[in-house]
């Protein structure tokens, strides 16, 4: 009876570590928040079983290591992301995670003009003589020059006719360290801090964020309730240029901030034996910058289409996002199935939906195989044109950003995990993400009506990475 | 009208509740729910690439945790 009463205690324990943690977990990259814990049970399994993984994580440290290599096609951005991550978990359930990540990103970005049938030349600033050292914005392929009457010292870059007009200075560095600690008040209810800093050359992000779990039902429902505060400080090189001004070489003005502040309110629920689900909702309020400094938008003639200006872009400075996610894990004999819904919207008129399905499949006590598939789905916002036309009134706001146009996009993936050991995993996943929509806008003048205007992503990315537990 | 609406918060909770009471298992059938491969999240890292990518390539981003976005990419 001590036994069975002594086990029961650690599992229902374990049981609270599982369930206070599943929703707050997984915005790896802006929030380090702790990682769902595994329950301290071997129920149900024998060694060597395809579904052996049920060690407990009370008293261990785990360390997880990974390199994400991620490729646009098209000579476009190109990104190495090594992830170092440590979680040590007491044997009273509190945990304490640490995250470390570096971010190398290169090559070339849409810069939001129209492609068009004539070559065209984009001007920006550049660096005093003598400071030649590379920045986000345009220096890859421009030539420096000088602008007559003037003396001033510019860039400019040309783009071939037909061609999307890409940024191909784009290159930067980012850091960003996570820390998470997270405390076990009884069996039932969990607090848990982070907090999170990034830097790059042009950016500054630094946020906190806490929550509260509770169990309730046998531990089979967690409520949880968090909130997070983020200030972001935007530094472009050049400085900030003026919205909606004409593109031109002249350093810019000061730097801008941003503050971010977000509600999340879930509840996970245990279904059945077989089936766990999690449903969640966020609330965002972002206010401050929010441009992209780097982007123009083309401002064309009616009649021909032809550009005639570009213009730095303009979004508003007051953003409210909100989602509803559905998540479920379903076991059907040894396998999983990973299945996500999520419905958003903002008040720049973004609506989305995302459906995402993964089957993990042990194909041995010691390998599985995970296929995955995301579909994703999203309006434009109110103020997104692929161009303006002259001779037209300013609109307030307009971006041609094509991350806030109309599209679609799929993700197919593979995994692949290798348990090395009881305790260790490694891990590899390859995906293909690829961003369709219209090219072409009904009613576009003159020969932009022939141009591709579509300026999505076709990117490869592998993942690979190694996780080690040690008691 | 504040305090109706409140009441009736508090009994929509309160129903959910008592909803969720009758679902669930009894702590000796957790057997299948205590696979590390039943959690939410079994590779953070690997979730935390994906943020990444799609808040910087898309318009939307939170669902499974804050909204925020903690780089200058999007």
């Amino acid at each position: 009876m001590q036994l069975r009463k002594r086990k029961m205690g650690r599992v229902s324990r374990a049981l609270g570590l599982v369930t206070a943690n599943l929703f707050v977990a997984t915005n790896g990259y802006a929030q380090a928040v702790p990682a769902p814990q595994p329950p301290a049970t071997h129920l149900g399994n024998s060694s060597g079983s395809v579904t052996d993984d049920t060690q407990s994580d009370l008293g261990t440290i785990t360390t997880d290591g990974s390199v994400l290599f991620y490729q646009e096609k098209g000579g476009r951005v190109k990104a190495v992301e090594p992830v170092a991550r440590l979680k040590f978990t007491g044997e009273n359930g509190d945990t304490f995670s640490l995250k470390a990540t570096y971010d190398s990103l290169t090559g070339a970005t849409p810069n939001g003009a129209t492609p068009w049938k004539e070559t065209q030349t984009f001007t920006t600033p550049t660096t005093p003589p003598g400071h030649e050292e590379a920045v986000t914005g345009a220096s890859g392929n421009s030539t420096i020059v000088i602008v007559p009457g003037t003396g001033a010292r510019v860039a400019q870059y040309q783009i071939a006719p037909h061609q999307l007009p890409l940024d191909a200075g784009f290159r930067d560095r980012r850091y960003a360290l996570n820390l998470s600690y997270s405390h076990l008040f009884n069996p039932n209810t969990r607090i848990t801090f982070g907090l999170n800093g990034s830097r790059e050359r042009d950016y500054r992000s630094y946020s906190a964020n806490t929550s509260l779990s509770q169990d309730f039902n046998d531990h089979n429902t967690t409520l949880t309730v968090g909130v997070n505060y983020e200030y972001d400080q935007s530094r472009p090189h050049f400085g900030t240029p003026t919205p909606l001004t004409e593109m031109n070489g002249l350093i810019k003005g000061p730097g801008e901030n941003k503050h971010v502040f977000s509600v999340i309110a879930g509840v996970t629920q245990v279904m059945t034996r077989f089936w766990l689900l999690q449903l969640n909702y966020t609330i965002g309020w972002n206010n401050g910058y929010q441009n992209d400094p780097y982007k123009i938008i083309s401002v064309v003639d009616p009649i021909t289409g032809a550009p005639q200006q570009y213009l730095y872009e303009n979004r508003p400075r007051s953003r409210t996002r909100q989602s509803v996610y559905l998540g479920n894990k379903i076991a059907i004999g040894p396998t999983v199935a990973d299945l996500s819904f999520r419905y958003y919207h903002d008040s720049w008129k973004v609506d989305s939906i995302t459906a995402e399905i993964a089957e993990r499949v042990p194909i041995s006590s010691w390998f599985y195989v995970e296929p995955d598939f995301r579909y994703y789905h999203q309006t434009a916002a109110s103020f997104f044109n692929y161009y303006l036309l002259a001779g037209q009134p300013l609109p307030s706001y307009a971006s041609a950003d094509y991350r806030l146009g109309r599209f679609t996009a799929k993700t197919i993936g593979l995994k692949l995990g290798f348990k090395v050991s009881r305790d260790g995993e490694f891990y590899v996943l390859g995906e293909d993400y690829k961003q369709t929509g219209a090219s072409t806008v009904p009613g576009a003048p003159g020969d932009l009506a022939n141009e591709n205007l579509f300026a999505g992503v076709h990117a490869r990315s592998v993942m690979v990475g190694f996780s080690y537990t040690f008691r | 009208m504040k305090i109706t609406r409140s009441l009736l918060a508090v009994i929509g909770f309160s129903c959910l509740l008592s909803a969720c009471s009758v679902l669930g298992v009894k702590p000796w059938d957790r057997d299948i729910m205590a696979r590390k491969s039943m959690q939410l999240n079994t590779h953070p890292n690997l979730t935390a690439y994906h943020e990444h990518i799609y808040f910087s390539k898309e318009g939307s981003s939170g669902g499974r945790t804050f909204d925020g976005g903690g780089c200058g990419c999007n």
